[in-house]
């Protein structure tokens, strides 16, 4: 909302420059987003170099057959100035820039010149040259009543400061110059001055309820309707003053008829629109429901196809305007319309809102109904709009208005007590300051037993509670005086829950490793679950879509984070990034059917492409293959204190002989694997990738929680190293097995330290190294206790995996 | 050497000569290889000298004693002697390969490269410490989340203007199922779940249907909410310059700006002094000495209504954070989409 400083000092005359008054209306709740400048440049007296002129004499140059050469009368004296336009007189008024005068959107001011040899000492300006209009044939004629020799922006309100307000949605009041004011007004405690009033006369011996019938059929979509006939208007451009209020607001000058309703829009806050009532077919109008597919060309030159339910305004054939939100081409003010009908009415906000959007149509008029308006504002505009049609366009107020309302407006009464004021803001607002708030904002106060009863304005349809009052009287009281202060007596307990710690120790854990943490968009391309060649019948590729997706590229919900990593991965390998070692913390959505809701869980996957050992001038890197992974995995239940078993994964987008399921608690947690060639592929990437993804609630279930104390001091362990052979293609995790039950309970950790195939161990067998720890929790164990586990491991071992002790 | 064993030595010729060669040849040795050599070969099983030593019985009964004698304490002196030798060659030789064992010192280390968390998390970590450690807890909630609580429990009910503020992505062929355009939804869920008192914090990802210079389709938000019996708006305003302090410096202030929200009346918006210029006014603040970092108020009493708490009964506050905003104002970044760009030349910075 634009508004002019010189326009809202109209209704409030305040004090302070724009900068203060933008400062203080901040603190009080309505944002100011910028301050501009409207119009001729204010800076260094430059107004005082436009003044007022009469031409008094209009002579041909003698040198140049198209210009002419003035005597201007200037009020201090005669100037000679040359004129290149033709559409003036002696005699004539005008607007006239003297040397040093600076024009809007000019790098340098007028200065005198020699023009074909005749010195020139000033310029008559044309609208164009003021910003008023965009075309500009000839030069501006003032009206009779300009004062020769004044200041032309005093006579015409040339030069604005402009506050460029950003009005929130509960103040429709506020998108109007008039409510602005009176905000103003209870801000700075400086006065209100009334709202612009005056009536034209009504003229003639007839009516408009003979000349036009109009009825309202849906008024709970229009709980008032109102109209006034003014004939005999002569279209045409508004006068400058007109002009300029419209260009400083940032609208267009358009004709008289149109400036006059948008200028009342501008300053009471209620939109208009004026037929031409010649084009009204039966001299009837409705306020009803669309149809489904009644059609309408608005007067942007659109075809708009309407829905049912939409609110429209018919004549006796057709459609002539969508209610509130823009008017019909046909019956559109145009430059022979002499009889206008004026509408000012009252629609409901969320009717106009919802046909706004269904219509992609937004308008100044629509932007205010859809928050809600005050229909009070009916009449007072249909007031100000027929006196100033009938002074600037010269028309006749036709007796008798349409007013047709659903019911009157009857203020609300809201008690307020006001120690609830204290108790709520943390500071007491004396009970005289609470009412001279209130009485400036509109309301009015009656003093109660209880407190006070307060009688909320039309205008200010957003305030029904208690607690409105008091948000109304925090805001101007002041928020700078409520004193810091922090909750007292709280009796609850803050801190992370044990699965967000275990969250932490694992994130931490892999950033400790050296993957770094991306965070990717939750939605990606549906054509992932292609790419990563998942099973027609796989329930992954079942993905929440969105209705409105910003593109293709981000119109699903990912169900796994691998095509975010691969993606990611991809693009930093583009950028030359090295050793692209990433993971990812969030969410995949799972649809549930019959839910409304899909099933959210929370992962941590990633993906490494890179060494982890860095390069430097002592060794390369190694490799990111399947053991890169799965080591990582191993330190990611590290470090919650948890552990997992693996089983050959059937995923279709790793590696089938490198890929395993990562099994906790029984049950699957997540894969850990190399990416599948094809997939690679398919994301661009040309270097080998190993993935993981694991699900957090898994990690979390498998974490031991609070770690129970072992003595591994008191009773020293002993270690033995065991070697076999055995057939080439039996996993260790069995071998481990086997020697764990056979060595229990004595044996407490078995590590696998060799693993070697070939030379004198013969085809088809390989050679595993164990490493075997003994202890007693109770004793320090001999030689002889040892030895007979180690020989029931060896005979378990030949026994079950037909294993050959390697001497 | 003592005068009498000279003496004695004079006395028996072989044993002077014995002693004199092995005593230069120990003298002369410049390593600890060649003094091993003299050992051998004037101490060893095969030396003159424990030849000499073994013979004593073959010799005239006279020669025995002093042999004997003499022969052990040549011996002994030698064996001295060796050993202080051997330290001093042992105490070169160590130098001489420390001083060859120098390596250019300016050759950097072994790389152990860790890894980097993201920004975001960095901050949001920092976030959730510091309110939980004024006796918050964190609570979670749904991404993909009901048109009930996103919005009407919010008290921006359908056709309310406030909706049309956020372009919200929606879920095909779900009308009533959209993506939580804030993390407030969160708020209802906590107070439907569990009575005052209530201090939790809410941080997570919300989606808004918004993609440019300044805007991305997905951001994360801190929410906060304190209901319990006497909570005031000067509550809210110490605990949000407490957490201003803390995340910005001890010197920052903020002030409170009257705003709208649907769900919180009164409704702040809470701006920090400008950490760049320290109020004094710059680009960054727009000369106005100030930063906008949240947005606050007072629980609404509809919204208690729609969770079953009675108005008159509790009061509280609540505010959100872009989480983004926060994370570029404290490292002075100005471009939101590096983000979400996910170069690692960016995670790796922090
Ligand atoms: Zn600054």
């Amino acid at each position: 909302m634009k508004v002019p400083l010189t326009w809202l000092t109209e209704y409030v005359d305040v004090k302070l420059t724009a900068a203060e008054l933008a400062e203080r209306m901040a603190l009080t709740g309505t944002e100011v987003e910028r301050i501009s400048h409207a119009g001729l440049p204010a800076t260094g007296g430059n107004l005082d170099r436009f003044i007022v002129g009469k031409v008094a004499s209009r002579d041909r140059h003698p040198n140049a057959d198209k210009l002419s050469l003035c005597q201007v009368d200037t009020g201090a004296g005669t100037e000679q100035i040359v004129c290149g336009a033709a559409n003036f007189q002696a005699g004539d008024k005008v607007a006239v820039c003297l040397p040093g005068g600076l024009l809007p959107g000019r790098d340098e001011p007028l200065s005198a010149a020699v023009i074909r040899g005749v010195e020139s000492r000033g310029m008559m300006c044309s609208e164009a040259e003021l910003g008023l209009s965009t075309e500009a044939e000839g030069i501006m004629i003032l009206p009779e009543d300009a004062p020769v020799g004044g200041r032309l922006a005093d006579y015409i309100p040339l030069s604005d400061e402009v506050l460029e307000l950003e009005v929130t949605p509960n103040r429709p009041d506020c998108l109007s110059i008039y409510g602005v004011a009176r905000e103003v007004a209870a801000i700075t405690g400086r006065k209100l001055k009334p709202p612009p009033a005056g009536e034209a006369d009504p003229r003639g011996d007839d009516r408009i309820d003979e000349i036009i019938s109009v009825g309202v059929a849906d008024s709970d979509l229009c709980p008032r309707y109102g109209a006034r006939l003014i004939a005999g208007v002569k279209v045409a451009p508004s006068p400058p003053w007109l002009k300029a209020r419209i260009v400083a607001a940032g609208m267009r000058p358009v004709n008289n008829v149109v400036d006059i309703t948008n200028y009342v829009m501008w300053t009471l806050g209620e939109p208009m629109h004026a037929f031409d009532l010649a084009r009204i077919s039966g001299r009837q109008l409705m306020v009803r429901r669309a149809v489904k597919d009644e059609e309408i060309i608005t007067i942007d030159g659109t075809v708009r196809r309407l829905s049912a339910g939409m609110l429209l305004i018919a004549d006796a054939e057709k459609p002539v305007a969508v209610a509130g939100i823009m008017g019909g081409e046909t019956s559109e003010v145009s430059a022979g319309t002499t009889d206008i009908l004026l509408e000012a009415a009252n629609f409901q906000g969320r009717s106009v809102l919802e046909t706004s959007m269904a219509l992609g149509l937004r308008s100044e008029s629509s932007t205010r109904f859809e928050k809600g308006l005050d229909q009070e504002l009916v009449p007072q505009a249909l007031a100000m709009a027929s006196r100033l049609m009938v002074e600037i366009a010269g028309g006749r107020l036709v007796p008798g208005q349409i007013d047709i309302q659903q019911r009157p407006f009857l203020p609300e009464a809201v008690p307020l007590r006001t120690d609830r004021v204290e108790a709520l803001l943390g500071i007491a607002v004396p009970v005289a300051e609470i009412e001279a708030i209130l009485t400036r904002l509109g309301f009015e106060v009656e003093e109660k037993e209880d407190g006070l009863l307060v009688l909320v304005p039309s205008f200010r349809a957003d305030v029904e509670r208690e607690v409105d009052l008091i948000e109304e009287i925090a805001r101007v009281f002041g928020l700078e005086l409520v004193p810091p202060t922090l909750p007292s007596g709280m009796r609850v307990l803050g801190g992370l829950t044990s699965g967000q710690a275990v969250r932490r120790a694992a994130v931490r854990a892999l950033a400790e490793r050296g993957l770094s943490e991306i965070i990717s968009y939750s939605f990606i391309m549906p054509d992932f679950a292609d790419r990563l060649r998942l099973d027609p019948g796989d329930e992954r590729r079942q993905v929440v879509a969105l209705a409105n997706p910003l593109s293709v590229e981000q119109s699903v919900m990912r169900t796994m984070m691998l095509p975010s990593l691969l993606g990611t991965l991809a693009a930093n390998l583009s950028l030359q990034n090295q050793d692209i070692n990433i993971f990812e913390q969030g969410r995949i959505y799972l649809p549930v059917p019959g839910e409304k809701l899909c099933d959210e869980r929370r992962v941590i996957a990633g993906c490494l492409s890179g060494s982890l050992k860095g390069h430097s001038w002592l060794a390369g890197g190694g490799e990111a293959d399947f053991f890169a992974g799965k080591g990582i995995v191993e330190a990611l239940f590290a470090s919650v204190a948890g552990s997992f078993s693996v089983e050959r994964a059937e995923e279709t987008f790793l590696h089938p002989g490198k890929s395993a399921a990562v099994i906790a608690g029984g049950r699957r947690a997540g894969y850990v694997g190399e990416v599948h060639p094809l997939v690679l592929e398919a994301y661009d990437i040309d270097i080998p990738v190993v993935a993981f993804e694991i699900a957090e609630a898994e990690l979390i279930a498998s974490s031991a929680g609070i770690i129970v104390f072992a003595d591994l001091i008191t009773y020293p362990a002993s270690f033995q190293d065991l070697a076999i052979v055995v057939e080439e293609d039996l996993p260790a995790a069995e071998i481990v097995k086997v020697v764990r039950e056979a060595g229990a309970p004595l044996l407490q950790t078995v590590r696998v330290f060799d693993v070697y195939a070939g030379g004198s161990i013969g085809d088809g067998k390989k050679s595993v190294a164990l490493n075997l720890e003994f202890r007693s929790a109770d004793r320090t164990l001999t030689d002889e206790d040892v030895a007979s586990v180690r020989a029931a491991i060896i005979d378990a071992l030949k026994d079950k995996l037909n294993a050959a002790l390697r001497e | 050497m003592s005068g009498d064993l000279r003496k004695q030595l004079e006395a028996h010729a072989g044993l002077a000569l014995i002693y004199e060669e092995a005593w230069a040849e120990i003298e002369r040795a410049e390593t600890t290889a060649g003094l091993e050599e003299a050992r051998v070969k004037h101490l060893g099983r095969k030396s003159q000298l424990s030849s000499l030593l073994r013979s004593i019985p073959e010799l005239p009964a006279a020669e025995r004693p002093v042999v004997g004698k003499f022969g052990n304490q040549v011996r002994t002196v030698l064996e001295a002697a060796l050993a202080e030798r051997k330290k001093v060659l042992e105490a070169a030789e160590l130098e001489r390969r420390l001083s060859r064992e120098s390596v250019d010192i300016t050759l950097p280390g072994q790389p152990f490269p860790r890894g980097h968390l993201h920004l975001i998390t960095q901050t949001l970590w920092q976030i959730e410490d510091f309110f939980s450690g004024l006796g918050y807890r964190i609570a979670e909630g749904p991404e993909v989340e009901t048109d009930y609580y996103n919005f009407t429990a919010l008290n921006t009910p359908e056709g309310h203007p406030a909706r049309s503020l956020h372009d919200t992505f929606f879920v095909e062929g779900k009308p009533e199922v959209l993506l939580r355009t804030h993390t407030s939804p969160v708020q209802i869920r906590v107070m439907e779940k569990e009575d005052p008192p209530v201090y939790v914090i809410i941080p997570g990802r919300v989606y808004r249907r918004d993609s440019d210079a300044t805007h991305t389709p997905m951001f994360h938000q801190v929410e906060g909410l304190a209901v319990d019996e006497h909570i005031t708006m000067g509550d809210l305003k110490g605990t949000l310059e407490a957490f201003a302090k803390s995340m910005f410096g001890a010197e920052r202030e903020i002030r409170l700006r009257p705003h709208y929200f649907p769900f919180t009346e009164p409704s702040v918006e809470v701006d920090v002094s400008c950490m760049i210029c320290s109020g004094a006014g710059c680009r960054s603040c727009k000369y106005s000495g100030w930063l906008e970092i949240l947005g606050a108020g007072m629980v609404d009493p509809n919204v208690f209504g729609f969770v079953g708490y009675e108005p008159d009964e509790v009061q509280g506050f609540a505010f959100g954070m872009g989480v983004e905003r926060i994370a570029m104002l404290r490292h002075g970044m100005t471009d939101l989409r590096m983000f979400y760009d996910n170069d690692l030349r960016f995670i790796k910075q922090f």
